[in-house]
Order: C-alpha cells, then sequence, then structure tokens
C-alpha cells in the first residue's frame, strides 16, 4: 500500500515535472534575488514575453497532431511587416485584422502545399516548412528592403497598437487579457469540438485516423491554419510591443516555441498535449530567461541554456514514453 | 497507350533525377544569357564555394543514410573552427589543435549519437536543440565577435593553389569525397550503414551490431563538419559564431535534394554532392544575373519546397501503388 502510494507519488511528480520546475524556479530565484518576486519586475515580465505565447499556442496543435511548423519564422516576420505597412491605407483595425488574415493564409497554404505532396513524416514537413519560411522571410524582405518599419511615422491613429504594446488595465497588460481570452476559446476548441478532439487522433495514429474515416488531410491543412493565424496574432503583438517591423523579426520563436511546447510536456510524437501545459512551458522558460538576467548572466550563456533545457526535455519525454 | 508509358518514364526519370534536372535547367537557362558562367574560372570558382558545405554533406549523408538526421552540423561547424583558432591563438601547433577541433566535433557527434541511437529520441528536434546549444557555446566562447586568428600559417591551409591554379579547398572535396565513397561503397560498414537506413529490425536481426554503427554514424558527422569548420576558419582567417547559422538546414536540403532519403539506406555521397551543388549553381546563376540576394533567398525556399515536395509526392504515389 505503501509503495503503491509512492509510485502514484512519483509518477504524477513525473508528469507535472514543469509545475515542479516553476516552482523550484521561484523559490531559489527568490531567495537569491529578492529583486524577482517584486510587482515591478513582474509587471516587466508579463509585458516582454508577447508574442512567444501566441506562437506556443499554435505550435500545440500542430505538435499534437504529430507535426512541426518551422515557417512560423516568415510568417511571423511578414505579417508584421504587412500590419505595419497597411497602416496608413486601410487604418489600424484593418492592418491588423489583415495581419493576422494573411497570417491564416499563409498557415493555409503550408498545410495545402504539405496535404498535397503528401508529406507525413516528421522529417519532410520539417524542410517543406523551412522552404516556405525562406520564401516568406523573402517576400518580406522584398517588400521593406530590408528596412526597418515604424509604426510611430504613420499619419493615421495607432492607438490600439499602443495599447496593446504598452496599456494595462490595472496591473494586467491589454494583451494578456486578450490572449486569455483566445487561450480559453482555443482550450475548449480542443476539448470541445470534433475538430479539435480529431487533431489528437490524428496525432496519435495517422493510418488508424485515416481508416477510422477521418479526413486526415482536413485536420493536418487545419493544424497549419491555426499556427498560421496564432503567428499573425503574435506578429501583431510583437509589432505593437516594439513599435517596429523588420523582415527578420521572426528569427528564433520556432526554436522557443518548440522549447515551450515539449517543456510543458506536450509530446513530440503526437496525440498527448494541452493548452495549458504548453502554458505552463512559456512560464517555465520565460522565467528562467527572467531569472538568469537578474543573476547577470549573459544572453550568450542564456542560448546555451535554452538549447540544454530543449535537448533535455526531449530527452526526458521519450524516456518517460519508454 | 505509348504517351501514358513515355510519360510514366518521364515522370519516373524526374522522381530519381530531380536534382540533375534542376542542374540542367539552370545551365540551359544560362545559355540565353551573355554572363561569364560558362568558362573555366567560374566553374573552379564555384566548386570552390560549395567545397565546404560539400564536405559538411559527405558526414552528414553517412547519418542519413542510417536514416537519422544532423541538424547540429551548423553549430559543430561554427565550433570546430573557433575551437581550432582559440589553441593556435594560445600557441598549439596548427596540426595539433587541428586534431583536437575535430575531436571535439566527435564528441558532439557522440553525444548525437547517444540521445539518437542509444536512448532512441528523434533525431530531427534534438539535433535542433543540439546546434542552438552550440551556437550558444560558440557565442560564449567568442563573446559573439568574429575572432582573427594571429598565426599567418593557418591561413595559408585553405587559401593556397595547388598547380598554381586549382584552389586547395577544391582538392581537399576531391581527397574526402573519395575517402567516403570509399567508404560507403565498398566497406563493411558503410553496407551495413544502408542495410539499417533500410529496415532497422532486419538489420539487428541478420547480426549487424547496429547501436554501435549508427552511432559512429554520427560521430563521422560531427568530426566531418568540425573539420569543415577548421577550413572555412582559415580561408576566412577568422572564426565566428554565425557562419553555421544557415548550415544545418541547408546541407540537410542539399542531401535530400540529392536524392538521400530520409526514410534511410537509399542515396550516396555522389548524390549529396550533386544536390548540393544545385544550390551553389543557383546561388551562383543568382549573382551573374545580379539579382540581390532576397530574391536568392526566394529561389532557394522554391527549390527546398519544390524538389523535397516532389520527393514526397512520388513516394506518396509509390505508396499507394502497392
Amino acid at each position: 500500500m505503501k509503495r503503491d502510494i509512492s509510485a502514484r507519488f512519483t509518477r504524477s511528480l513525473r508528469n507535472n515535472l514543469v509545475l515542479v520546475g516553476i516552482i523550484a524556479l521561484i523559490v531559489v530565484t527568490a531567495i537569491i534575488e529578492p529583486k524577482f518576486i517584486s510587482s515591478a519586475n513582474l509587471t516587466n515580465v508579463m509585458r516582454q514575453l508577447w508574442p512567444l505565447p501566441f506562437i506556443a499556442l499554435g505550435m500545440t496543435f500542430v505538435i499534437i497532431g504529430g507535426f512541426i511548423d518551422l515557417s512560423v519564422v516568415g510568417m511571423i516576420s511578414l505579417s508584421g511587416v504587412v500590419a505595419a505597412s497597411l497602416i496608413n491605407p486601410l487604418g489600424q483595425v484593418g492592418a491588423i485584422l489583415s495581419g493576422i488574415l494573411l497570417g491564416g493564409m499563409m498557415g493555409y497554404l503550408n498545410g495545402f502545399v504539405l496535404t498535397t505532396v503528401g508529406a507525413m513524416i516528421q522529417a519532410e514537413v520539417l524542410f517543406i516548412t523551412f522552404g516556405m519560411s525562406s520564401i516568406y522571410t523573402a517576400i518580406a524582405l522584398l517588400l521593406t528592403n530590408a528596412e526597418t518599419l515604424r509604426i510611430a511615422r504613420s499619419t493615421k491613429p495607432y492607438n490600439i497598437f499602443t495599447a496593446l504594446g504598452s496599456g494595462t488595465v490595472g496591473m494586467i497588460p491589454v494583451v494578456l487579457i486578450v490572449f486569455l481570452v483566445i487561450l480559453v476559446i482555443m482550450h475548449l476548441f480542443y476539448k470541445k469540438t470534433l475538430a479539435g478532439r480529431s487533431i489528437s487522433l490524428m496525432g496519435g495514429n495517422k493510418e488508424a485516423a485515416f481508416l477510422t474515416g477521418y479526413n486526415v488531410k482536413r485536420s493536418m491543412r487545419l493544424v497549419y491554419t491555426i499556427s498560421g493565424i496564432m503567428s499573425g496574432m503574435g506578429a501583431v503583438s510583437l509589432v505593437s510591443r516594439v513599435t517596429t517591423a523588420t523582415a527578420t523579426s521572426g528569427i528564433g520563436y520556432e526554436t522557443n516555441a518548440i522549447l515551450c511546447v515539449v517543456v510543458g510536456g506536450t509530446s513530440l510524437k503526437g496525440g498527448k498535449g494541452s493548452v495549458i501545459r504548453t502554458m505552463l512551458g512559456v512560464l517555465l522558460v520565460v522565467l528562467l530567461g527572467n531569472c538568469m538576467n537578474l543573476l547577470g548572466l549573459s544572453t550568450f550563456m542564456q542560448t546555451v541554456m535554452r538549447g540544454a533545457v530543449l535537448v533535455i526535455a526531449i530527452w526526458l519525454d521519450n524516456r518517460r514514453e519508454l | 497507350m505509348n504517351i501514358k508509358i513515355a510519360s510514366q518514364r518521364v515522370w519516373g526519370t524526374i522522381s530519381k533525377q530531380g536534382a540533375v534536372l534542376a542542374i540542367l535547367v539552370l545551365m540551359i537557362m544560362m545559355l540565353f544569357f551573355k554572363t561569364n558562367f560558362y568558362t573555366a574560372y567560374n566553374w573552379l570558382d564555384m566548386l570552390r564555394s560549395a567545397a565546404i558545405l560539400e564536405i559538411v554533406a559527405f558526414g552528414v549523408t553517412v547519418a542519413v543514410i542510417c536514416g537519422g538526421c544532423d541538424l547540429s552540423v551548423g553549430g559543430t561547424l561554427s565550433f570546430g573552427g573557433i575551437a581550432a583558432i582559440l589553441l593556435i591563438n594560445i600557441g598549439f601547433p596548427i596540426w595539433l589543435a587541428i586534431i583536437i577541433a575535430v575531436l571535439g566535433g566527435a564528441f558532439v557527434g557522440f553525444i548525437n549519437g547517444f540521445l539518437v541511437v542509444h536512448q532512441k529520441t528523434e533525431p530531427f528536434i534534438i539535433t535542433l536543440g543540439m546546434g542552438m546549444l552550440l551556437k550558444g557555446v560558440c557565442q560564449v566562447l567568442t563573446d559573439a565577435h568574429p575572432l582573427p586568428s594571429k598565426v599567418p600559417a593557418f591561413m595559408e591551409i585553405s587559401n593556397s593553389k595547388f598547380f598554381a591554379s586549382i584552389p586547395s579547398l577544391v582538392v581537399y572535396m576531391v581527397i574526402l569525397f573519395a575517402a567516403f565513397h570509399y567508404l560507403m561503397r565498398y566497406t563493411s560498414f558503410g553496407r551495413n550503414c544502408y542495410a539499417i537506413g533500410g529496415n532497422y529490425e532486419v538489420a539487428e536481426y541478420s547480426g549487424i551490431k547496429v547501436i554501435p554503427t549508427k552511432w559512429a554514424a554520427f560521430i563521422i558527422s560531427g568530426a566531418t563538419a568540425a573539420l569543415a569548420g577548421v577550413l572555412l576558419a582559415s580561408r576566412m582567417n577568422t572564426g565566428s559564431s554565425v557562419y553555421g547559422d544557415n548550415t544545418g538546414m541547408l546541407v540537410n536540403c542539399g542531401v535530400v535534394i540529392g536524392g538521400t532519403s530520409f526514410a534511410g539506406g537509399v542515396g550516396g555521397i555522389r548524390e549529396s554532392f550533386i544536390g548540393l551543388f544545385v544550390i551553389q549553381i543557383l546561388i551562383n546563376c543568382m549573382s551573374m544575373l545580379g539579382l540581390d540576394s532576397y530574391y536568392q533567398k526566394l529561389f532557394e525556399g522554391i527549390l527546398i519546397v519544390t524538389i523535397i515536395g516532389l520527393d514526397c509526392f512520388f513516394r506518396m504515389r509509390k505508396r499507394e501503388s502497392v
């Protein structure tokens, strides 16, 4: 009986490693550097973490579906550039909507290309989305001629961007409220709708899902479209925060998003995972970055740490399945 | 009827020799422009420019034929060059520094092999994370600045010429090409690699020591990438953490473009050589025609999506016809 309890405890500990990690990180850092839990620091963190949660949210669906999406780099860059440059001709609402819409279209295009050529294994998907990313980045470079677009230069009002970038309601940033609404919608979509559940089915076993009569290709297009829309939203939040858009602003978010998803405990093999877990992963990654900043580690050392965490997380995830 | 058979044959040829077809298209296209494309000087120059990536590709091919994949070569490439220059600058003899750098690359390959072969993780994301980690290590080592070598003799390695006209890098590439071709074609190690990539379980039951062989493939891949990094550092006379930024994806794409499949068991060093050379010819054509680098990125993306997409498409057709 006692052994049973301890076994159950170890199992639940293993399954919730990310929570343990977050708590340990908070406790240890708070002891070494009390500034960590000051409200000024936490507000700062909440303001600086965008667009990562959006990208990680979109990436979660792709990974649960058993695929991977490296094209977020190009999608963020191109969506951001388009949203920033359309403020003048379309007004700010039009600019934001067209950025998000463009993201969705690019995501759909990814899904369309992948299903048309019948890419099924992770390797093929990885390289095709990388190629698509190059294409999007190149288009963004051609549109901007590699110059930085500043939203402050636009002649039309851009107060929604400012609100998203630095506005707060009480202590809470506006963009966080927007994100939480989207998070709840996506969580319900994943848990309660047929389309959401079939993503999980597809990730668990594509052959079985196909033989059961599910339209695997449609699910595949769906997950990539979701990833594209989220990249579009992420791009808007990024542009709002830094008030500029460049054709290379998306670089690095693909590995960071994958890192958050994997650290959260969503399996790269597909089928298992949840939106909430990814958010815990984002929290851990962001807090880790913040704590390394406070402890005075260089950004280069942080890259090393991120890479190490990614490798170890995948390794542990794999061991859990053995 | 005849048309159907003929079209099938044409499709078959394209599916097998997509890279050769791409080279032919580019070469025919260049006939219509008045450029220096068809000069011995240009072709030697293309070979020299391609040499570094070709050498990395030879090692990666071994891992891919085994059914693996190595995206960490970019990080290993930067690391090899930086390690060699650091050691030479503190007074090590050049040959010893190169050997230590290559051993460092082999050690990276050893860790990759441990994670992928021994622990059976999916190679794609884990080597991507490894590349990120190594990039961080390189940044820490150099403080993200280019690191010049203080010993002029080191520069001679890659910048000298044989017979007054042939660049030494081309000679190294040819030697390594011959060595790897021999290794994969005519030794039991090479044949075992094909067997493992073709069907892991069958190879295991036939008595091939699958784990040491595949592990060795990753070590070879890491060591070769570090060697290429040393040659690149010698060519530039500096080591830098940004050299390998695109190498991992580009080389693996080139290997697949050549016809070595990620499913494992098919392909070869010759095919990889052609695959990487397609990319080089494309870049050369672009600059000959005076297109700027944004278009190069665009066409690179289109090339990757098209050729890997065609590869998937024909494999899907084959699967469905069986």
